[in-house]
């Protein structure tokens, strides 16, 4: 006998996607993450377009983290083009990433997976939830700020150029963020003895964490591909490693690791990260943590609210250190000389690892593109911990299954317009070709 | 009173002019005493589509399935408005207009004959009566509170419809495409932004769209002055509202 559990269009999730569970004559046969969020071909238009463009354009993939790829497409372009930006831009590069992630996480935590926790449909749904969703919200504007401060406005911010910034903001204009982030950054080491107080159910556990890694501080802009399970490896050969595939029920490619001759599923994000470089932390966080009972690893996913909330107060505090360090630079960018090559480049997005790939032509106009974005890395990754949990809870009412895959499936903050976008590297000549 | 009912509903995009209206903040939860919003999938568990005294869409229409639904969110909503680039000019994914889309299909994915999508990207007024568009990639999140409490009102929204030129020139910035002869698309391009990029010393690169009665040849042939070649002035307009450009330049042409 067949039955079928099917969530037809997840909320609460960023874009377009569904969920179907197989259970056949008792057991799990099948568990699909179906996306259909329309295909925007991406990697297709970006050719023939001059370098600017490639910037300006992948923001467009997503309205939540235009940023990462920002960060991930001016670095690859800076490493064809053979330009070091200056000490100053990188900091305020870092700076700018903090806007996101603290307007990222902020968003997923109290707007779209925090109502799980409580019950309700919505973060204004419940009286009692009103008070931290309003913490929510103030974090989220804080990160607002510091986006529209660097870069103009928060969706799809305009000053980023390859070399640095059009333009840089003055010491002295950076100055009245400070006291917003220090009351922000005390409020945030409470929201991290919350976030370890919510009931997380039923826990799935996880085996292999990848993030980028073996860096001083904790990774943003740069750095190599490491795992819970002992992978490093530079970032040419991870993308190497990874085998994309393509499956008829999404329109985003799925992906794995090549070992041994099997693709073995793994996990990018916030918990990655924090697992594999959480002694990077300041002492204030890492005391609110012990403080709250948290020790790590976490292995369970379903904590990844736990990770995300660490990681704003990190981003507050890491915005205050360099906002004070900050000593503007002669010149807002390097000068440069277009030049063709390839490069592969890796950031961390607020849902993990985004990398990059261009060649471009002697003009710095682009020959070809790749783009893998976290959400489609993690994708196989889900359908396997919703394996695992229905397999364990297959004498359940379809119902609570129901409700608790949509649940693991927000836990990892599936952004879906993202995960669309991904493309095969050993592609088929086409006539773009 | 009963709040007027808001539906909130996303097509071909990047979620970004969605997010403007979380990106309210803590208005966000003032501007909820005046309305309800009733389907918003980024935001709220509602899985039925009901009746709706306001319909924002963002995205664009782009695959067969999105083709029904924007016709049956139309005859759900009272008042029907797009916000953004996507759902106003088609966005960025229109560039495949100009191209063939079952190249684009294969060039993406190794399977191509699995992914279904229209030859076009096109915008929602090319489907169904729109009562206000809202232009911007992204939407300014002042403009869209601004709309949404006008139509309420019963009132036109005070939203600029002349060229970014008389914005930057209230600012006092001076003229990028004048003073250093960098191709900027500020004359025949929208006001709304803020003057965003020639506040960051760059040119702007059309996020807002045409204005009313660009003249854009003229501008591209200023360009070409300049030292531009003609197929890199078009490359100019190919972005976010390349299908509002285009059009713009056809119909001046006719």
């Amino acid at each position: 006998m067949r039955k079928l559990i099917k969530t037809d269009y997840l909320s609460r999730v960023e874009g377009e996607g569904g969920v179907v569970i197989e259970i056949t004559d008792g057991s799990v046969s099948k568990v699909h993450m179906r996306i259909f969020e329309a295909p925007r071909f991406f990697e297709a238009f970006l050719k023939g377009r001059p370098h600017q463009d490639v910037i300006d354009f992948t923001a467009r993939i997503c309205g939540i983290c235009p940023v990462a790829y920002q960060m991930s497409s001016v670095h690859a372009i800076e490493k064809i083009f053979k330009v070091t930006i200056s000490p100053p831009v990188r900091e305020l590069r870092r700076l700018l990433y903090c806007g996101e992630w603290i307007e990222s996480h902020a968003l997923h935590v109290y707007l779209l997976q925090g109502p799980d926790f409580y019950g309700l449909e919505s973060a204004w749904a419940g009286r009692e939830y009103l008070e931290i969703a309003k913490r929510g919200l103030r974090f989220k504007k804080l990160g607002n700020d510091i986006l529209t401060m660097l870069g103009g406005r928060p969706v799809h911010p305009v000053s980023v150029r390859t070399g640095g910034f059009f333009s840089v903001p003055s010491r002295k204009s950076l100055a009245p963020l400070l006291p917003e982030l220090e009351k922000a950054y005390a409020e945030s080491l409470q929201a991290i003895r919350w976030s370890a107080s919510l009931d997380f159910g039923d826990p799935i556990v996880a085996t292999e964490f990848i993030s980028l890694g073996n860096t001083t501080e904790y990774p943003m802009n740069e750095g190599r591909v490491v795992s819970t399970t002992g992978l490093d490896a530079s970032i040419e050969d991870f993308l190497g490693s990874i085998q994309e595939y393509q499956v008829d029920y999404s329109t985003a490619l799925h992906s794995g690791i090549k070992r041994e001759g099997t693709v073995s599923p793994y996990i990018v994000g916030p918990l990655s990260r924090l697992n594999l470089n959480h002694e990077k932390l300041p002492d204030g966080i890492r005391s609110a943590m012990n403080e709250a009972g948290i020790s790590l690893p976490i292995a369970n996913v379903r904590m990844a609210i736990i990770a995300r909330v660490i990681e704003i107060s990190y981003a507050f505090h890491e915005a205050m250190r360099i906002i004070r360090a900050y000593d503007e630079p002669d010149r807002p960018y390097e000068d440069f000389e277009p030049s063709g090559g390839v490069a592969t480049w890796a950031t961390e997005a607020p849902r993990g690892i985004l990398i990059h790939r261009y060649e471009l032509d002697g003009r710095g106009y682009v020959k070809a593109a790749t783009i893998i974005p976290p959400t489609s890395q993690n994708l196989a990754h889900m359908e396997k911990m919703i394996r695992d949990f229905a397999v364990t809870h297959i004498g359940s009412q379809a119902d609570h299954l129901r409700k608790e895959t949509e649940k693991i499936i927000r836990s990892y903050d599936p952004c879906i317009s993202c995960s669309a976008h991904t493309i095969i590297i050993d592609r088929r000549k086409s006539s773009l070709d | 009173m009963k709040r007027p009912r808001i539906g909130v509903f996303k097509f071909t995009s990047c979620d970004g002019c969605q997010l403007s209206i979380l990106n309210l903040e803590e208005d966000l939860f003032d501007l909820l005493q005046f309305i309800n919003i009733a389907y918003f999938r980024e935001a709220l568990d509602k899985a039925q589509l009901k009746e709706y005294d306001i319909g924002i869409v963002e995205g664009s229409i782009s695959t067969d399935r999105q083709k029904k639904e924007i016709v049956e969110i139309r005859e759900r909503s009272r008042w029907l408005m797009s916000i953004g680039a996507c759902a106003t000019a088609g966005g960025l994914q229109a560039l495949r207009n100009w191209s063939n889309v079952a190249d684009y299909k294969r060039y993406v994915y190794p399977s191509p004959d699995l992914v279904s999508a229209l030859p076009m990207s096109t915008p929602v007024s090319d489907h169904v009566y729109l009562d206000y568009e809202l232009w911007g990639c992204p939407i300014d999140k002042a403009a869209l509170a601004e709309t949404l409490l006008s139509l309420l009102a019963g009132k036109r929204p005070g939203i600029p419809a002349y060229s970014l030129c008389m914005d930057c020139k209230m600012k006092g910035i001076p003229c990028i495409l004048v003073s250093r002869g960098e191709p900027c698309l500020g004359p025949v391009t929208r006001a709304g932004c803020g003057v965003l990029c020639p506040s960051f010393s760059r040119a702007c690169y059309g996020c807002f769209g045409p204005r009313e009665g660009a003249n854009i040849d003229s501008l591209l042939g200023r360009f070409e002055e300049l030292g531009m070649d003609r197929k890199e002035t078009v490359l100019l307009l190919d972005k976010m509202n390349t299908y509002a450009y285009r059009r713009v330049r056809l119909e001046k042409a006719d």
